[in-house]
């Protein structure tokens, strides 16, 4: 409490530097006892709590505890590492206490109550986007009245800000939020937020800086870590430790119902595990040769007259990958093929080209969602248009041409062998516009020069198409082709909308996709170790299949070079 | 010389030729969205099916409570618009036993049953007496069926009798806009169109703000470091997000979160791919401009907003449209992050997909939902074209 009451006296002109610092210090010698402390108090009395929340709870007191007692012995030696360490655990122990006190006072499970009031705010949005219009207005006028144009446009959107915010509800959230200071934890929380900040910003100040003598240089990086870290922090707490979490509960088997154990790599046997026998005729049951209380069997093969059955443990983790894998195989050459054609057609510089690019890029905005739900009724084998389009291209055929064209009235969605390809159909559809864009950008970089030198060598439109934009493309091909294994390989969205019915996995899992399989694993059965596991396989997958092709486009490159 | 001209000439139109016929294809799937979505229900299932909404034309006649139904129906000779007043007449189809290809429609009721019978081709038909023309004849019933009785609504005297099913209602294009309506009410889409708009302007900023500053970071402060951490922001951006999917919901059962929109907000306002964006821009910004700024005693964060922000506006739009998009339409991680039950922290592709099981008979509701998700990135891809491109092939040509 003696350090709020020093702090409030802290702003006249001259502030004692000296005093602030043995704040400082004073701060870090509670700290550093306090971090000792719970630590043990943690160890001791959190034996209910979860291994790994126990051990990271223990070590991260300890580590505070022993970062702040160094810091103390560095702040009296005016070291300037002592400075760092304080700023390093002030900001952490700042942003700690401010995320924790909004935590705790709702504020972020209390956005949901704004979904409710944000379509009034609508119109305020929109007249301080009118605001921003007409300051952006004033730039075509001298600087008079580009200033007064500013004004007028800053004052609009502050007072469109401010009727957004009590429209919807900034005062009823308020109150919310003062209201629910009805425990110490709150009134705690705040008061750690102030001394943490207080703390920060004595060690902060320029004077504090002078004192440690502080060279630019250090200066410098104290900053680019302040600039960092709120994208950093964030890295950290959704991304890289996620990340590490899923490969160590790739490693459990976790699920929703009992404690996880760790099975080391259980998961991944089960997944991958496959056994093959030789059959003595190619009609013999599975059974007789597999153990099939633990492999099913996937497939059956025939090389030089000997018959062989493939069993799997995880028979639906095969059906997925092939599916993914097929899915790959015929997307990614429909999505980029018609691709660089219309980008060669469109780099002709013909009249309305930009049209054109607009109309192909369209469907890469559109939800994949909303797409499906489309695509879903052209499909329909009754009433869609592809049908439709089917039947008249063969009554015309059958009419006009020898030919007799049986109508073939192609099941789309509810049969095995066409499910897929209408998924492959759709999604190639989609892709397409993008890629064109992406091949125009490289082919518009290839240098004119080359076409005009072999024109004047008397090469035609195909020599030039495959000596010259070819491999000067290569690298936009490069980048097309693992843009789109990359999308490809997690196709989820689209089978799980434009497959009707319950099930997206489709008739006979003939849309079953690694990404299904593992939402249907991990959010619909809860095996979430066993998710996870497939998850890394998937991420190994694309991170093959990235590895391969970045070969195969350097030793191009070499070859081309040479 | 003139050859030459000629295969030019041919060859633009060639090319035309191809690209207006993709043009189709791309465009196609939305004009359909489009107009189904403005369609009655029963038009929706018509067969052979037809793209612009149509709308069954009726009169009022007197004598009818309802409006009757219209249908182009042959009156001596020429096709008139007439009214649908009675169905189900049954109609016997009549033929002298001599030439049964000749067959004339009678009402059954106008004809009386002798009790004979004759054989033709095998088989036994009744013998009628049939009044036609004002005299009564000995006819053979070849076969039934049901007519509808139709009047001029002009003119009632003029009736006529035709087989309701073979004949084409007359038709008037009409747009039915009270789909959106309906399925505004039916699924809460308005609410959910108001949640989508919330999350997607809130990550947007936020990851505008969080990877302006990463960036400047880390194109143009040096601190210990620095390369390494880039290197693995680099290294991240090419891990698919289903890998993190399962911890990452573990962390917002946890925390609490689950279910909430907050987990559709903050988790996705860290950007390693916008951090990367910001930073490659910014390293193109010449270091003499904000040398002079910090001789003139400006302090790193004036230069940044000052200065880096300003020049920075094409890149952050780029960013800023991608992140939209990414944000608007995602779908997976609100399929597993929001319950399904709970409709007010819906977004609109989680609606959508509920919406496709509960309305799997009505195309047209279907599809207006659909257009409401996709119609608002649209508008906003038609305005701000440029960067929308320029957010495809930033990535690539840069990357």
């Amino acid at each position: 409490m003696s350090t709020m009451a020093v702090e409030s006296q802290s702003s006249p002109p001259r502030v004692n530097n000296e005093r602030l610092l043995s704040l400082a210090v004073l701060w870090h010698i509670v700290l550093a006892l306090g971090g000792l402390v719970g630590a043990v108090f943690a160890w001791i009395s959190g034996e209910s709590l979860p291994i790994v929340v126990r051990i990271s709870l223990t070590t991260g007191l300890v580590l505070l505890g022993i970062l702040s007692a160094t810091a103390v012995v560095m702040i009296r030696r005016r070291d300037h590492r002592g400075r760092v360490i304080s700023l390093f655990i002030n900001y952490l122990g700042f942003v700690f206490c401010v995320v924790a006190l909004m935590q705790l006072l709702g504020i972020f499970t209390g956005l949901d109550a704004f979904g409710d009031t944000f379509g009034r705010g609508v119109v305020f949005l929109a007249t301080a986007f009118i605001g921003y219009l007409i300051g952006a207005f004033g730039d075509r006028y001298n600087y008079a009245a580009q200033q007064r144009y500013k004004r007028i446009g800053r004052i609009i959107i502050i007072l469109s800000a401010i009727g957004f915010l009590i429209a919807v509800g900034i005062f009823q959230g308020m109150w919310a939020v003062l209201s629910s200071y009805d425990s110490p934890m709150p009134f705690a929380l705040s008061l750690g937020a102030i001394i943490f900040g207080c703390i920060l910003w004595v060690m902060w100040r320029q004077a504090s800086a002078e004192i440690f003598k502080a060279t630019n240089a250090q200066k410098e990086a104290l900053e680019g870590y302040l600039f960092l870290s709120p994208n950093l922090l964030g890295f950290i707490v959704f991304f890289a430790g996620p990340l590490l979490l899923s490969l160590y509960v790739s490693f459990t088997n976790s699920d929703a119902f009992n404690t996880p154990e760790f099975v080391g790599l259980d998961n991944y046997a089960t997944i991958l595990d496959l056994d093959f026998a030789a059959l003595s005729s190619p009609n013999q049951l599975a059974s007789e040769v597999l153990d099939t209380t633990v492999y099913d069997e996937l497939t059956r093969f025939t090389i030089l007259g000997q018959s062989y059955v493939v069993g799997a443990q995880d028979k639906l983790f095969w059906t997925a990958l092939g599916n993914t894998l097929l899915f790959v195989l015929m997307a990614v050459p429909l999505s980029v093929i018609p691709a660089l054609l219309l980008a060669n057609l469109l780099n002709t510089k013909l009249r309305g080209m930009k049209v054109f690019r607009a109309v192909y890029f369209l469907p890469s905005v559109a939800a994949v969602v909303g797409i499906a739900l489309v695509w879903q009724w052209l499909f329909n084998s009754t009433i869609g248009y592809i049908n439709y389009g089917i039947t008249l291209l063969t009554d015309f055929l059958t009419t006009n041409t020898p030919l007799t064209v049986d109508d073939p009235q192609i099941q789309w969605l509810s049969q095995s062998d066409t499910a897929l390809l209408a998924v492959v159909l759709m999604s190639s559809w989609q892709w397409i516009g993008f890629n064109t864009v992406l091949f125009l950008a490289g082919l518009q970089s290839i240098p004119k020069v080359l076409y005009e030198a072999a024109t004047v060598d008397g090469a035609g439109a195909w020599a030039q198409f495959r000596k010259i934009t070819l491999p000067l493309l290569a690298p936009t091909t490069f980048f097309v082709m693992i843009t789109a294994v990359i999308q490809a390989m997690q196709v989820f969205e689209q089978v799980f909308i434009l497959i009707p019915g319950q099930n997206p996995a489709g008739p006979n899992n003939s849309t079953l996709t690694m990404v299904l399989y593992l939402y249907q694993k991990g959010f619909q059965r809860f095996e979430q170790g066993y998710a996870s596991a497939i998850a890394w396989v998937l991420f190994f997958l694309i991170f093959g299949a990235t590895l391969v092709q970045f070969r195969r486009q350097r030793s191009a490159g070499t070859a081309y070079d040479a | 010389m003139h050859s030459q001209r000629l295969r030019r000439m041919f060859n633009g139109t060639l090319i035309y030729i191809i690209l207006i016929a993709f043009a189709f294809i791309m465009l196609f799937p939305f004009f359909y969205m489009m107009t189904t979505s403005l369609k009655e229900p029963k038009d929706t299932f018509r067969y052979p099916p037809r793209l612009l909404p149509r709308e069954a034309a009726s009169a009022e006649m007197e004598g009818f409570e309802e409006p009757v139904e219209l249908y182009h129906i042959e009156v001596n000779g020429e096709f008139r618009p007439m009214a649908l007043v009675e169905e189900n007449i049954r109609i016997g189809q009549f033929a002298d036993p001599a030439t049964p290809e000749n067959i004339i429609t009678v009402p059954l009721a106008d004809a009386s049953a002798t009790g004979g019978t004759v054989t033709i081709d095998g088989n036994e038909v009744d013998v009628y007496m049939v009044a036609v023309d004002d005299e009564v004849v000995e006819l053979v019933l070849m076969g039934r069926t049901a007519f509808g009785r139709f009047i001029d609504p002009d003119d009632p005297s003029v009736e006529a009798l035709a087989n309701v099913r073979l004949s084409e209602p007359v038709e008037s294009l009409t747009l039915r806009p009270e789909n959106y309506s309906e399925v505004v009410e039916l699924q809460g889409m308005d609410r959910s169109l108001t949640n989508t708009l919330m999350i997607t302007i809130l990550v947007v900023s936020g990851t505008l703000f969080t990877s302006l500053l990463g960036g400047y970071a880390f194109a143009r402060l040096r601190f210990p470091g620095r390369d390494k951490l880039f290197l693995l922001y680099l290294g991240t951006i090419m891990i698919p997000f289903v890998v993190i999917v399962t911890p990452m919901y573990q962390l917002m059962v946890a925390i609490g979160w689950v279910d909430r929109m907050v987990s559709l907000i903050v988790p996705w306002i860290f950007s390693a791919y916008g951090t990367f964006l910001m930073r490659q821009f910014f390293i193109t910004i010449p270091r003499e401009i904000e040398e002079a700024a910090t001789i003139d005693g400006a302090s790193r964060w004036q230069i940044l907003w000052r200065i880096f922000v300003p020049a920075a506006t094409p890149a952050l739009a780029t960013l800023g449209t991608f992140t939209f998009l990414y944000a608007w339409n995602s779908f997976f991680w609100p399929l597993v992050a929001i319950n399904t039950g709970n409709t007010d922290n819906h977004v609109l592709t989680l609606s959508l997909s509920i919406l496709r099981g509960r309305a799997s008979d009505s195309p047209n509701l279907i599809l207006a939902g659909a257009a409401i998700a996709i119609i608002p990135p649209m508008l906003f891809f038609i305005f701000g074209q440029r960067f929308f491109v320029e957010s495809a092939t930033s990535s690539a040509v840069k990357g």
